[in-house]
């Protein structure tokens, strides 16, 4: 008796599903999302971004997200050479610091317009990744990671230095709000909308890559590279093309944060930084592009949320990434949705299994 | 000259002469067999073919060009396809993007026509998708199209591997041991798969230990010992060579 109770559906069971029910709805699929075209689903996530600060009109929130926007777009570069291409690079953040400093740079001492410090930024870091990438792309593994470390802290060393050009330990400061044909971007909400569209651009063209010819050369470059070249993949070439690709993206982010902050200073680019990106794009999930901007989403919120108990706040982050990482190593969106998958499978046919068909 | 020819190649690891002036040429759309004992230098041949490793000294020459100091992607762009004797298939992608990745080298289109995803980008990726499908459709696989190619049984991976190796459209296909690991079954289908590729015109160079399979589908046969091309000829020529007798017997003498 108290067997077939056990088996029968509670309603309280619903509370349970209902949840998990809404997080699907936001998880990207487990595994083959990334191999389709574009999905009702991505609709649906557009329309809650728009909709979101409308909703939600509090300008801590917005520029909450606007440093979330940023960020995702750093992770997102980054996803594409180590989620795909399988490579690992702590040295991101310069690239990120490259864009920053290009447009501040070129916006105060030479007065140049924002939106075309904009492309100079991820010009200058791609040129910049292109010509280090050359050499340091043939290291791989825990030596590229180091190599790819001690670029970021050539570069702020340099930064750090050279006082006269990039105002040293101080920075620079005044940049002016980023606009385009002289709208000007300068409160939080214009900024939302502006770090996302961006976003969304960045992230159309990254979708479209991976499903194409070029996203599987990178996925078979980090399965297996002897036979990714017997097919005639060019294995170096494709590495850097992910490498730049992800600078430029690291100098797109720079430059919309170097605006929205209006100061641009090594504080900003050190070591920690990169780790954050790098905890970002692992957390969301590697090998999948919706899980770094909701990675970055998420330890945008986390930090903000932590900021308030001050000095607990680094031990009480590292608890929390090693939770994460314990329990969800995969990612965050894919674990959720393979536990979904699975309970609704359970529920839809247990009436089967009670009948004693399974 | 030969369709694929080998020129007196010489190959060392650390004092060990792994290939010792060995030539050896394949005509167009024969199948030839390279056999030999565990260690004879079949495989470092396969790589040296392939552009894995570079050779000592000795040169490669395919379709009339010299592809002895060019790089592995290089001369599979000319038309060589080749599988691994351990297997390496790419199982972070399903089972058709394993095949269209092998297309890699016949779809145009580079970072950003593909990111922009532009019209002829489309209409290539549509078509290659048919073809992939066509190609797992003849090697029996179609069933599986969208599963993780790690998620398939290990022959159907083997399957798999040839298939992405065909995918390339080569002239000259380069098997390592396509056989080891298979069920007698398996291994028939696969023979016939082998035999049909050549009677479709691609030339074959294929190492095998299985001797029944080699002898059947080969029309010449290559034998290599300590990194020494020892005997060469029809399979029942090979098969009454009593330097090959020898070199097998005593192989299997200090193996035991």
């Amino acid at each position: 008796m108290v067997e077939t109770k056990k088996n029968e559906f509670r309603k309280r069971d619903f509370f349970y599903l209902v949840p998990l029910w809404l997080i699907s709805l936001m998880a990207p699929d487990p595994y083959l999302y990334h191999k389709k075209g574009f999905k009702k689903k991505d609709l649906f996530y557009l329309g809650v971004l728009v909709l979101a600060p409308l909703i939600w009109s509090d300008s801590h929130f917005h520029h909450l997200m606007v440093l979330a926007g940023i960020y995702a777009t750093l992770a997102l570069g980054l996803s594409l050479f180590m989620g795909y291409a399988g490579q690992i690079s702590l040295g991101h953040a310069a690239f990120f610091g490259i864009g920053a400093y290009t447009t501040a740079i070129l916006t105060t001492r030479y007065a140049i317009p924002t939106f075309l410090a904009f492309w100079a930024s991820a010009l200058s870091a791609a040129v910049i990744a292109s010509l280090i990438g050359r050499s340091i792309l043939k290291l791989k593994g825990y030596f590229l990671a180091l190599a790819t470390l001690g670029f970021g802290e050539i570069f702020l060393v340099i930064v750090r230095e050279s006082t006269d050009f990039t105002g040293g330990v101080i920075g620079i400061f005044g940049i002016p709000w980023f606009s385009v044909m002289g709208f000007s971007f300068d409160t939080y909400l214009r900024q939302y909308y502006l770090t996302w569209g961006v976003l969304m651009g960045l992230f159309i063209f990254s979708k479209n890559l991976v499903r194409s010819k070029v996203g599987r050369s990178l996925l078979a470059v980090a399965a297996s590279e002897d036979a990714a070249s017997s097919v005639g993949i060019n294995v170096p070439w494709i590495k850097l093309e992910s490498f730049v690709l992800g600078a430029a993206f690291s100098g797109l982010a720079g430059s919309l944060f170097a605006c929205v902050m209006s100061t641009a200073n090594p504080e900003a680019f050190s070591l920690g930084f990169t780790v954050l990106i790098v905890m970002m794009v692992i957390l969301g999930g590697m090998g999948n592009l919706y899980g770094p901007i909701a990675g970055a989403i998420l330890l945008t919120w986390v930090m903000d949320i932590l900021s308030k108990y001050q000095e607990y706040s680094l031990p009480i982050y590292g608890v929390i990434l090693i939770l994460l990482l314990v329990f969800f190593p995969d990612g965050i969106g894919t674990r959720f949705n393979v536990r979904l998958i699975y309970l609704i499978g359970y529920w839809a046919k247990k009436k089967k299994r009670d009948e004693g068909k399974l | 000259m030969s369709f694929l020819s080998i020129e007196r190649i010489t190959k060392g690891y650390d004092g060990i002469r792994a290939l010792d002036g060995v030539s050896l040429g394949l005509e167009k759309g024969s199948i030839k067999g390279l056999i030999g004992p565990n260690g004879a230098g079949k495989s470092t041949l396969f790589h040296l073919i392939s552009g894995v490793e570079k050779p000592d000294s000795g040169k490669i020459y395919f379709k009339e060009r010299e592809i002895t100091s060019m790089k592995s992607h290089e001369i599979s762009a000319l038309g060589i396809g080749r599988t691994f004797q351990t297997l390496q298939i790419w199982g972070n992608m399903t089972v058709v993007e394993n095949i269209m990745a092998g297309m890699n080298r016949r779809l145009k289109g580079g970072l950003f026509s593909c990111g922009l995803w532009l019209p002829w980008i489309r209409r290539s990726e549509k078509e290659a998708l048919k073809e992939a499908k066509e190609i797992l459709d003849s090697l029996g696989l179609l069933g599986k199209w969208e599963s993780m190619a790690s998620q398939l049984p290990y022959g159907k991976q083997k399957l798999l591997e040839l298939g992405r190796a065909l995918a390339m459209k080569p002239d000259l296909l380069l098997l390592d041991e396509p056989a080891s690991g298979l069920t007698s079954t398996e291994m028939q289908q696969l023979s016939k798969q082998i035999s049909q590729i050549g009677q479709e015109g691609v030339t074959i160079f294929i190492v095998e230990h299985h001797m029944g399979m080699v002898m059947e589908i080969a029309d010449e046969i290559a034998v290599l010992h300590n990194g020494k091309l020892i005997a060469e000829g029809t399979p029942d020529g090979v098969r009454r060579n009593p330097e090959v007798i020898e070199a097998y017997l005593k192989s299997k003498k200090t193996d035991a």
